[in-house]
């Protein structure tokens, strides 16, 4: 259904004019005597429903269906016509509800038998409700300032039901004519008008009402074309029971709907507890839901079925009492809403209750082959219940290959117990629309803000990282990524940090991963450097966003041991140094198994950090004596690549490939047991020059 | 999406196709040269979609059924035989029967026709297809446009030039155009042979066959990836915004939410190592925690992640596509409105998971959770009075109750102008005072004549009693004294 269909304005005009009043002459019996109670009581008379009561009612059971199944966007304009025009509500979304309808009838009550039937019309409702076909609505009102250059897109079309009791075939030829002729008019006034727009189409559906009993004195007419702006349809219908079916018929043909009985629900009995009974319960719903019976033609041996008038079908579907309440996830295909046809019959009302109390049922679809087909589900979400479309068929999504076949599928170390932390950190909720953030961004907007914060740093193996394994670096690690600060937050951060140096101070092992790197892996002091640069690269990505951010960074700059290769400079104060000092770095990432990526950011971190070290250097806040006992150890086990000074290209090279080898293939058995080998070969190193580990290695197999 | 080859194997299609003899080869040779092409591409870059294999001549057989294994394709392609004549009409039953059987008819196919362009003689050509057209009962209707949405792919080894000659490419098109348009014809440039037919081919598949490659996005996360089936444009609603809505490659993903369903169209979308991945991260997540993710696939067109297993434990990260819209599921309100918790003040899923923000209720409850009264039916109508009288003989136990469904009842009586019952229930409660019995308690004679009065008062119609909001009240008594 298009956007903008007729269905879009549906103007309900009902006669309110005094010959309305009259009786419908069908009787309701709402007296009804228990056995033990008849004797000598005099039953009540029936009541009996006016038309007026009968075209309000059935109007009212239009509209229910309607808004169950379209709760927006397909809005009702409800006008009532006596000596004068009443108009009930407005195209406005708020004023879109049966209870609001119903508090505006009751306003204007039943017709006055006594009102001068000669001052009275159904003409007063329908010219009004032309006027109020050519009233923009809040939809085309938005999507015309939407689209500016293609604003004529919008189009403006329409339908008028209208529940009368008309004279004969000529009055209702009268009543075609002026609204068409109030359409040409009003379509001049609205080419003047900002807030009106001409109407392009306009349906009309008349329903004649007439008593019980009575000969009907208009003939029912499908639909024709009066102009091109309007087509009419009439239809004579007698009060009561065949008016309520009329308007459920057309309600599903005007909005396009379908019918699915579901079938052999078991109820408990009223009356006896113990025993029960199946009962059928009948929804409205679009009829997409049906697509794939229309189109494999299946439609007759799902079970469809005529009823009443011929017109309105149903299709069949079994109910499968739900084995478990476990989710499953079925292919779904579609979720329509529903309207149950008998909103208050018992059975209706246990199959919605059932439902609404977050209970699912599989329909099951009956075959001809007597094979069963589970082709539909019934299921709530948010107090709206939803006929779910599964698929039957074979589906191509089958037998896909696991993920642990292609890119990344074979690296078992992600940090997926983290990366679920995170993902909880970063849930949504809905906000409400009335929430105006100061940034003008969307809710949506600033989800994403938070992502992008919370994933500068972001290591997605355990390997590849250490503060993250770090319990003790949590506090800091949480509050950083927000967008701003608090003085108690950067407190809590420089808290984490002096616990770290503590940390260092008293030699405490880090979670180095050792993945990758032979033997013991890096030195302690060695470790905390690691942990440092980490560190500081976190916080490095969030220092520019506020001022308390930076001063995190400070404090950590401040604090941290410093790179060995710094205190040597100021003890040499050689510049030469720095360009070796870099490229050896990026040769000993490399065997610390980091992408080549990584070692990239780390260079430019690490070049970074050599110039802001240059800075901190000579300030006095640099409290020089936690330093100390880190450089004493680095003195005593120095990197054994450092002490031989200048490192070839050549060396650098072999190194590089011998560490990528060392990676394919498994550690001998032997090699990991034993102490001595381990430590024969590191001697073995520190004897001859540093440069030849490798080479050694292999020479020694 | 499947496909499916409809492959001529009509005499024409053994006619030589040089007179010099350079190349000794009939169009069936290059029919297969071409079909070889597609298949080997396809088992490159497409291995995880499902393609048959159907011959024709006057009948049709099914020589491989849906299948991923590209190499019985390729099998059953060098086996070929020769038959009679062209008969295209039942060919495409034959293929709407296949299709149907196995996907059902809500699942898109591409169907690749694969001719020389001769479409048969007499009776059961094409032309004679066409010709009977409009004569046809509901019973022997022409396949197209078939029942599931299908994209027509007509491969012609022949040149245009030499299809112009006669009718054929006249009736191709007139076959494309009962298809609804969707689709294309292929013919063959210059002098026919291996290398004319490899263009042909290589034409159809960056049309239709070329693999769907994007970019997941999570901040300063990110993957490439590649889905299958390929995400095709959706047109929504011709009438305002007629632009069909492609899948951005730059997929952004919005944030996640601990939602349990799965809705709309699923596409699997499988991530093609050693280096970490973020999308195998991602899954894994997802799995352990039992989320799902929202991802970002264009302006106002929104999906899902999740983890999907099938029956043998090897699971994969899925994409399923709602359908485009700024609001897809309502009960998760608008995607655009979806905030981080973050924002609040207490943690709308609770310390330990306890709760959830979703589903967002719909401002107006629909008809079946409010207690709405419809007395279109006699028996709905005698309910609710039943009800009234039942709770009035057990007063004043249940005053709350009889008030309760007696002002239910007013209500819709007002609305409904049906002032006559109100009277009618004003009767029936003063006969029920009546008939009270000596043990009853004296309150219940007095709450029955004040809610008898009170629904007369309304029936006049007097806006002091009958304005719809009202409620009437219990009558206040006190009988400690």
């Amino acid at each position: 259904m298009k956007m903008f269909s007729v269905s879009h304005k549906t103007a309900f005009v009902v006669d309110h004019c005094p010959y309305m009043a009259e009786s419908s002459r069908q009787q309701v019996e709402c007296d009804v005597l228990t056995k033990s109670r008849a004797q000598g009581v005099i039953p009540l008379a029936p009541v009996s429903k006016s038309l007026w009561t009968c075209a309000v009612e059935c109007s009212m059971e239009y509209c229910r269906i309607l808004y169950d199944v379209y709760p927006t966007n397909k809005l009702v304009n409800y006008i009532v016509s006596d000596s004068e025009f009443h108009i009930l509500n407005s195209w406005r979304q708020e004023d879109q509800s049966t209870h609001e309808l119903m508090a505006a009838l009751a306003a204007v009550g039943p017709p006055n038998p006594r009102e001068d039937p000669e001052c009275c019309s159904i003409l007063h409702g329908l010219v009004a409700a032309v006027e109020s076909l050519c009233k923009i609505t809040e939809l085309q009102h938005e999507k015309r300032t939407a689209l500016m250059d293609t604003a004529e897109r919008v189009a403006n079309r329409g339908r008028i039901i209208c529940l009368t009791n008309a004279k004969s075939d000529t009055h209702v030829r009268m009543l075609e004519d002026c609204i068409q002729e109030t359409i040409l008019e009003q379509n001049k006034l609205a080419a003047g008008s900002d807030r009106l727009m001409a109407i392009q189409q306009c349906e009309l559906v008349l329903v004649h009402i007439y008593p019980q009993g009575e000969d009907t004195l208009v003939s029912d007419r499908p639909k024709k074309e009066i102009s091109p702006l309007l087509t009419s349809e009439v239809h004579s219908v007698r009060a009561g029971r065949h008016l309520a079916t009329k308007l459920n018929i057309l309600v599903q043909q005007h909005f396009d709907l379908a019918s699915t009985t579901i079938t052999n629900i078991p109820m408990k009995e009223e009356q006896h507890a113990n025993t029960s009974a199946n009962y059928d319960v009948e929804l409205l719903h679009h009829r997409d839901a049906h697509l794939e019976f229309f189109k494999s033609g299946d439609l007759h041996m799902a079970g469809s079925t005529s009823r009443d008038s011929g017109l309105k079908e149903t299709v069949t579907l079994k109910w499968c009492t739900p084995r478990t309440n476990s989710i499953e996830l079925h292919y779904c295909t579609g979720a329509y809403r529903i309207s149950p046809t008998d909103v208050n019959s018992r059975p209706s009302s246990c199959l919605t209750n059932f439902l609404l109390n977050g209970r699912s049922v599989l329909l099951e679809q009956p075959r001809k082959s007597g094979s069963k087909v589970i082709s539909h589900m019934l299921s709530s979400h948010g107090g709206e219940i939803f006929l779910h479309v599964l698929n039957s068929t074979r589906s191509t999504l089958e037998d896909p290959p696991s993920i642990s076949e292609g890119c990344g599928g074979r690296v078992t170390d992600y940090r997926i117990t983290d990366f679920g932390e995170f993902m909880r950190e970063n849930r949504l909720m809905p906000v409400s629309e009335s929430a105006h953030d100061p940034s003008g961004k969307l809710p949506a907007e600033r989800a994403k803000a938070q992502l992008e914060r919370h994933t500068r740093y972001w290591p997605m193996i355990i390997s590849q990282t250490t503060i993250f394994n770090m319990q003790a670096v949590v506090p800091l690690a949480n509050l950083i990524v927000k967008e701003t600060l608090t003085e108690e937050d950067v407190l809590t951060c420089q808290k984490t940090v002096y616990n770290l140096v503590d940390m260092e101070r008293k030699n405490d092992p880090l979670p180095i991963s050792t993945v990758g790197s032979r033997g013991k892996g890096p030195k302690r002091d060695e470790q905390y450097r690691i942990m440092w640069n980490e560190l500081e690269t976190l916080v490095k990505t969030h220092a520019g966003a506020t001022d308390r951010h930076q001063r995190v960074l400070d404090c950590i700059v401040a604090c941290r041991s410093k790179p060995p290769e710094e205190e040597e400079r100021k003890k040499r104060g050689r510049k030469r140094e720095d360009k070796e000092d870099r490229t050896e770095k990026n040769g000993s990432k490399d065997t610390d198994d980091k992408s080549w990526q990584d070692s990239d950011r780390l260079k430019g971190m690490l070049d970074k950090e050599e110039q802001e070290s240059e800075v901190i250097k000579d300030s006095p806040d640099s409290p020089e004596p936690l330093n100390k006992k880190p450089r004493l150890s680095t003195d005593e086990v120095q990197p054994p690549e450092r002490a031989k000074g200048p490192v070839s290209l050549l060396s650098l090279w072999t190194n590089r490939i011998a560490a990528a080898n060392s990676r394919k293939h498994q550690e001998f058995a032997g090699r990991i047991n034993s102490v001595n080998n381990k430590a024969e070969l590191y001697q073995h190193l520190k004897d001859e020059n540093g440069m030849e580990v490798h080479e050694n290695g292999k020479a020694s197999r | 999406m499947p496909t499916v080859v409809l492959m001529d194997v009509s005499l024409s299609m053994t006619r030589p196709v040089s007179l010099d003899g350079s190349e000794d080869f009939q169009r069936k040779n290059l029919a297969v040269h071409g079909l070889t092409m597609l298949f080997e591409h396809m088992a490159a870059n497409y291995r995880l979609e499902f393609t048959s294999l159907v011959a024709f001549s006057s009948l049709w057989e099914l020589l491989v059924p849906f299948t991923r294994d590209y190499n019985a394709l390729q099998e059953a392609l060098s086996n070929l035989e020769d038959y009679d004549k062209t008969c295209v009409e039942s060919a495409l039953h034959g293929v709407s029967n296949i299709v149907q059987q196995e996907w059902g008819s809500s699942c898109p196919c591409q169907v690749v026709l694969v001719t020389d362009g001769c479409l048969g003689i007499g009776k059961g050509s094409l032309r004679h297809s066409f010709h009977t057209l409009k004569q046809r009962g509901d019973d022997k209707k022409f396949p197209l446009p078939f029942p599931f949405p299908a994209k027509l792919f007509i491969m012609c080894v022949a040149n245009a030039e030499e299809l112009n000659m006669t009718d054929a490419m006249e009736n191709l098109e007139e076959l494309l155009h009962l298809n609804g348009g969707e689709g294309q014809i292929f013919t063959m440039d210059g002098p026919l042979c291996l290398k004319s037919v490899q263009t042909m081919f290589g034409k159809l598949i960056d049309q239709a066959y070329s693999p769907f490659h994007a970019v997941l996005h999570c901040g300063n996360l990110s993957s490439d990836v590649q889905v299958f089936p390929r995400p095709e444009p959706v047109v929504v609603d011709e009438e305002v915004e007629p632009m069909p809505r492609t899948v951005n490659t730059e997929v952004d993903e919005v944030g996640t939410g601990a939602t349990d369903e799965l809705e709309e169209e699923a596409s699997a979308s499988q991530m093609a190592g050693k280096s970490p991945n973020f999308c195998v991260l991602l899954h894994g997540s997802l799995k352990v925690e039992g989320m799902v993710a929202l991802v970002q696939l264009g302006p106002d067109w929104y999906g899902m992640l999740y983890s999907q297993a099938d029956s043998k434990k090897k699971s994969n990260l899925m994409m399923s596509l709602f359908e485009p819209g700024p609001e897809p599921l309502p009960w998760l309100g608008r995607i655009s409105h979806l905030g981080p918790i973050s924002e609040a003040a207490e943690n709308p899923y609770g310390e330990d998971d306890s709760k959830s923000p979703f589903p967002v209720q719909p401002q107006i409850k629909r008809s079946y959770a409010q207690n709405v009264t419809v007395w279109i039916k006699a028996s709905g109508l005698q309910t609710d009075v039943q009800k009234i009288l039942r709770n009035a003989r057990k007063l004043p136990d249940k005053t709350q109750t009889f008030y309760k469904e007696l002002n239910r009842l007013r209500k819709a009586a007002l609305a409904f102008g049906f002032w006559e019952l109100l009277k009618g229930v004003a009767d029936l409660l003063e006969r029920e005072c009546t008939l009270l019995p000596d043990s009853a308690h004296p309150d219940a004679a007095f709450q029955l004549s004040h809610a008898a009065q009170q629904l007369k008062l309304a029936s006049t119609g007097d806006s002091q009693y009958a304005a719809f909001d009202h409620n009437i009240v219990p009558m206040h008594t006190d009988f400690s004294s």
